[in-house]
């Protein structure tokens, strides 16, 4: 496949998904109102518990961090998703396109979106809360956007993986499963305060070091030696992995005939 | 005498394919049992068979949607597995129930699937502007494809599927629940895809008229096998069904009429004597010519050849 043709099929998916979320009340709830709450309510939370401006921020990264993955990874998911809710998604794989084309499409919206929700909930924890997200400077904000949205792609790869071994009733994880990720990923509090067990299994996630290294620059000792080195690594073997999880699973679709049962 | 490979579009042979459900108590459905198919390049092929006989499940093998369990298949030269990528460029898929994203516009549908095919800017646009005017769908083209009537729809999955221009094409119940009128016209287009693009087509349908109207060659289908496969004239003949002349004599049946030269069978009802005759143009003269000799009055004579619904009826037995 010549890289032209590469760039118009991610650019189909672009364009597809970008129609879709234009024309849904639901991807309105999901990028401004649930997003807004959580920021709004955590922000009034941390007044309450009178809690020093350091903690403050760094629970309201942990907050903006949950909205920009999950938003994200949803578009991401959307790339089946919505040709399964549809009942189209064999046209999807009759056509010459690799399992690429539609992540790396669903990812650009999931990004631009991701984006969108990011600086609107700066904005908001800035004016609501005097939470300067953007004080560590572009470069640091732009590692810690992209590590987000490196999480987030590989969550929602791995639910299209889901999705197309299970069928509809893998839907579930489309929701649940950032949810457990960020819960392991030290969200509002960081990993060291973790059991054991899932300490460790914190560490294997790539969005900690992201979060550990961007809360470096509101005062927080880092918790690991080269966190952004580290969470890029881990995002590589991740992506890479669900990429082949998900390729396997359409191809096992198409053994097991799932491809055609959610389809027309 | 048999195609070269080479000439033709299709070429499966003893193919199989077993879905397997369930986890506590697994269940298996054999869907093919080793079915062969030839379709030569630039025919109609109809596959017709009754409810669950394999046709939707072939048609995905071939379409490589789903892969089979033994057998090769080969389409376009190309194996199914091994070359599906290379061969999707070439073929496309419409079915009689077509579903796409549902808050999606008409001409988006079109574009997204042209760019998923490679097309972009003025080729994309005339390409999409073409087969919206060619299915009648330029009032429809920015309705949402969620508030068009099932014919519409049907027409829009006409549209998407020629838009890689494919050689080989498959239309899974393409008139299935339309008006008669749209029927009527869905199949003119079929027809004007192979006469005026050489598009080879493979159709499944429950219409035997419309089969026999469209389809050069027919193969029916049954619990996973090919029964039979030929021109429509070809199956009638094999099966034997033959043509009927149904006669009006005075007086009545004569004894030897039964016996006569190509007269399959003969059986007597409403005052109709219905002859069934291996070729009707050939033996009615003769019968005629003997009926008068023997001074039997000929009030009556209608001749008419067997449908193909017969032969599925007999096939499907």
């Amino acid at each position: 496949m010549s890289w032209r043709a590469d760039l118009l099929a991610v650019w189909a998916v672009v364009v597809r998904n970008a129609l879709m979320a234009s024309r849904n009340v639901f991807f309105f709830f999901e990028l401004l109102f649930w997003p807004i709450v959580g920021v709004v309510s955590i922000g009034l939370m941390t007044k309450f518990l009178g809690i020093t401006p350091a903690q403050a921020s760094f629970v309201l990264i942990g907050t903006i961090a949950l909205s920009v993955v999950n938003v994200c990874q949803l578009e991401v998911a959307y790339a089946v998703l919505m040709d399964v809710w549809s009942k189209s998604i064999k046209h999807q794989f009759l056509a010459p396109i690799g399992i690429r084309h539609l992540t790396v499409g669903s990812w650009v919206v999931g990004m631009v979106r991701g984006s969108l929700l990011f600086t609107l909930l700066a904005v908001l924890a800035w004016w609501a809360f005097d939470f300067r997200v953007l004080a560590a400077g572009g470069g640091a904000v732009g590692l810690f956007l992209f590590g987000c949205f490196l999480n987030a792609w590989i969550v929602g790869v791995f639910v299209c993986a889901l999705i197309t071994l299970f069928g509809n009733r893998a839907e579930a994880f489309a929701w649940a499963s950032v949810n457990l990720v960020l819960v392991l990923a030290g969200i509002y509090y960081p990993v060291s305060v973790l059991p054991e067990p899932a300490a460790t299994l914190a560490r294997a996630i790539p969005l900690t070091y992201f979060l550990d290294a961007y809360r470096s620059h509101f005062g927080f000792a880092s918790e690991f030696a080269a966190p952004i080195a580290t969470g890029l690594a881990l995002s590589v073997v991740y992506a890479v992995v669900a990429h082949l999880a998900f390729y396997a699973s359409v191809q096992r679709a198409r053994r097991t005939g799932l491809l055609l049962k959610m389809s027309e | 005498m048999p195609s070269p490979a080479s000439a033709l579009a299709i070429d499966a042979r003893e193919v199989a394919k077993t879905f397997r459900s369930g986890w506590l108590r697994p269940r298996e459905t054999a869907a093919l049992r080793g079915a062969t198919l030839a379709v030569p390049r630039g025919a109609i092929v109809g596959l017709l068979g009754p409810n669950g006989a394999g046709k939707t499940t072939f048609l995905s093998i071939l379409a490589t949607l789903l892969i089979p369990d033994r057998g090769t298949v080969r389409v376009l030269g190309l194996d199914v597995v091994r070359d599906s990528m290379a061969l999707r460029r070439r073929l496309n898929m419409a079915s009689g129930r077509p579903s796409f994203l549902w808050s999606l516009r008409v001409a988006e549908i079109v574009a997204f699937y042209g760019r998923l095919y490679g097309l972009s800017g003025a080729a994309l646009r005339a390409r999409v502007d073409a087969l919206i005017e060619q299915y009648e769908l330029t009032p429809y083209r920015r309705v949402p494809y969620s508030e068009l009537s099932t014919g519409l729809k049907q027409r829009v999955a006409l549209a998407k599927s020629l838009v890689n221009d494919p050689e080989l094409l498959f239309l899974d119940e393409p008139t299935l629940g339309l008006d008669p009128d749209v029927s009527m016209r869905v199949r003119a287009h079929i027809a004007a895809l192979r006469r005026e693009r050489g598009v080879t087509i493979l159709l499944t349908t429950h219409y035997m008229r419309e089969a026999e109207e469209l389809c050069d060659e027919v193969a029916f289908i049954k619990a996973g096998r090919i029964l039979d496969a030929g021109t429509p004239d070809e199956l009638k003949r094999r099966i034997g069904l033959g043509d009927v002349i149904a006669l009006r004599l005075e007086p009545a049946v004569p004894a030897w009429l039964a016996e006569a030269p190509g007269v399959l069978r003969c059986a007597s009802a409403d005052g109709w004597t219905k002859c069934t005759v291996d070729d009707a143009e050939k033996r009615l003269p003769d019968l005629l010519r003997q009926l008068f000799a023997e001074g039997v009055t000929v009030r009556n004579v209608r001749v008419r050849e067997p449908e193909l619904e017969e032969v599925f009826v007999e096939l499907a037995r």
